[in-house]
């Protein structure tokens, strides 16, 4: 069932369907959800483990937090409750939402559903798994750098990484607070747009939420209007033959529905990792030295305050959220801040200027998600490897446009191949309109 | 820039952590090996570039400054803190 009819539900019929799908839930053996916690009546929505629900042990998949109740909604939790949707079970995700294969959890790992030995994606794979196992109706994620994109990917479902700004981030437990955003994933394009619709708006209480106008994107989807979109092919030569196959299936079918394509060049993708993981290693150093073992979550007792706190945070942080944490310190410390983080903050505006530039003659820019579908289980343990599997998504975050990712084509095994469209920041309407096209047409070939 | 002891000691300090001596090693090959990839950041010319980053050319919007006291949420974190009584967080001894 997807949103779209589940909107058109009676309370009664609802009610059958949350019943159905929490006996789905405990039946299954993804691990897509960490707790079955429920909030309301309404359509069962399923939410990542770091979006506050009042009264929800919300622990971002971490030790740390184990312990912690969440005292307020999320403002997209709000939102949801006010259009009558519910949130429906926890979902697993990266410790801290820092990994791209969901392995990092202190709930262990959440298989991929069209693969149960390879990953579902990260961080937010158990939203992904959820949606794509038939174990959710669609699932709210949060993007840093790829973690709704890369696990919707691996799953073969759409999500979508709002504007920065679009959408509130009062509610959602900061990683690194200039590139994340709460977005939708679910099962098609349409969906997408009505979850995105009900979660978007302007949040007093998130300083950085877009005062602008916000017109509804799901009322006026239109597969109609003809756009003119850049692919890159020089920049995706560093893709599997399954990802590059995805991408010129991808093309055709976009020319074969009208639309425009251009080709362009973008920066060496090695330039947004380097950016992007000083950036998003020194905000989360900050945002995470709010973990002491004082007021929340779990606490180590210590000899002393200083022996507690780094026994709180030695013991409940993995190794991964610690190795960022101490990354993060070091790009900015006292003699290292203007080699590294200012220059990162430099690199980060030529970033954006190229987007914008190439935005001034285009609508849409179709980029692969990931440089390879789903792989097995501990394939990317080396951090750094892990780091570079990132590298079509994080230019995104960086420059803090809109994009979706949406399944284009099957692997050799079967396994999805996604892409993703990439906008104007603002104009999700765009995004949304070309994916749909893109959906269309793949379906009609099919 | 090479990574040894001496600055994961450091790093761990500023942290607020600290790396069992199992994996010292380990760590510390990982952080050079990522460093020593972040500088490629050097190879371009950002020198006319100015240091600071905004996502919006606007300014932070300002807003009036209004009192909002909801002492339920006081009482909620307190209940679920690791440990605290009568309205305060207990915490290990700090003055000697």
């Amino acid at each position: 069932m997807t949103l779209k009819e589940a909107l058109k539900l009676s309370p009664e019929e609802i009610a059958q369907v949350r019943e159905a799908l929490a006996q789905k839930i405990a039946q299954s053996d993804l691990n897509a959800y960490v707790a079955l916690d429920m909030a309301g009546s309404g359509i069962p929505i399923a939410i990542k483990d770091n979006i506050q629900v009042q009264g929800w042990s919300v622990t971002s998949g971490s030790k740390i937090l184990k312990g912690y109740i969440a005292p307020y909604n999320a403002t997209v939790i709000e939102k949801l409750h006010a259009a009558g949707l519910s949130p429906f079970g926890r979902t697993n995700m990266d410790e801290f939402a820092m990994g791209s294969t969901t392995e990092s959890s202190c709930y262990g790992r959440t298989l991929n559903p069209h693969n149960k030995g390879c990953v579902p994606g990260g961080s937010s794979g158990g939203s992904a798994a959820a949606v794509a196992g038939g174990l959710a109706i669609a699932a709210l994620g949060s993007d840093t750098g790829g973690s709704i994109r890369q696990p919707a990917a691996f799953c073969g479902i759409v999500g979508l990484k709002p504007t920065y700004g679009r959408v509130s981030r009062y509610g959602l437990g900061a990683y690194a607070s200039s590139l994340d955003q709460i977005g939708p994933m679910t099962q098609n394009v349409e969906d997408a747009a009505l979850l995105y619709d009900i979660i978007c708006g302007h949040d007093p209480k998130d300083s950085t939420s877009a005062d602008i106008a916000y017109a509804p994107t799901a009322p006026n989807l239109s597969a109609n209007r003809k756009l003119t979109v850049a692919i890159l092919p020089k920049y995706v030569e560093g893709a599997s033959e399954a990802v590059r196959a995805g991408y010129t299936k991808a093309i055709s079918a976009l020319k074969a529905a009208g639309h425009t394509i251009v080709e362009r060049e973008l920066l060496d993708p090695k330039y947004d990792i380097s950016a992007y993981y000083i950036t998003a290693t020194a905000e989360a150093t900050t945002n995470l030295a709010r973990y002491d073992g004082i007021r929340y979550g779990a606490r180590v007792e210590g000899d002393n305050l200083k022996d507690t706190f780094i026994r709180t945070r030695s013991e409940g942080f993995g190794d991964e959220v610690k190795r960022r944490i101490m990354l993060g310190n070091f790009v900015l410390s006292s003699g290292y801040y203007d080699a590294y983080y200012v220059k990162a903050q430099k690199v980060r505006q030529l970033i954006k200027h190229e987007y914008e530039t190439i935005f001034q003659e285009v609508d849409l820019i179709l980029s692969p998600v990931a440089p390879s579908t789903a792989y097995p289980f501990g394939a990317l343990e080396d951090p750094l490897t892990m780091y570079l599997s990132d590298i079509y998504t994080i230019s995104v975050n960086l420059a803090g446009l809109p994009s979706i990712a949406l399944p284009v084509d099957r692997d050799a095994q079967g396994l999805p191949v996604g892409m993703q469209l990439i906008g104007r920041a603002y104009d999700e309407q765009t995004v949304l309109d070309g994916a749909y096209s893109l959906e269309l047409q793949l379906k009609t070939q099919e | 820039m090479q990574v040894d002891d001496t600055l994961l000691s450091k790093l761990e300090n500023l942290s607020y952590l600290k790396v069992s001596d199992d994996k010292r090693a380990e760590i510390i090959a990982q952080m050079d090996k990522m460093i020593a990839f972040v500088d490629n950041l050097s190879e371009l010319d950002t020198s006319r570039i100015e240091g600071s980053f905004a996502m919006s050319d606007t300014a932070t919007r300002l807003r009036e400054d209004t009192p909002f006291c909801d002492t339920r949420i006081n009482d909620d974190i307190l209940m679920h803190a690791p440990r605290s009584d009568e309205h305060f967080f207990i915490v290990p001894k700090i003055i000697e």
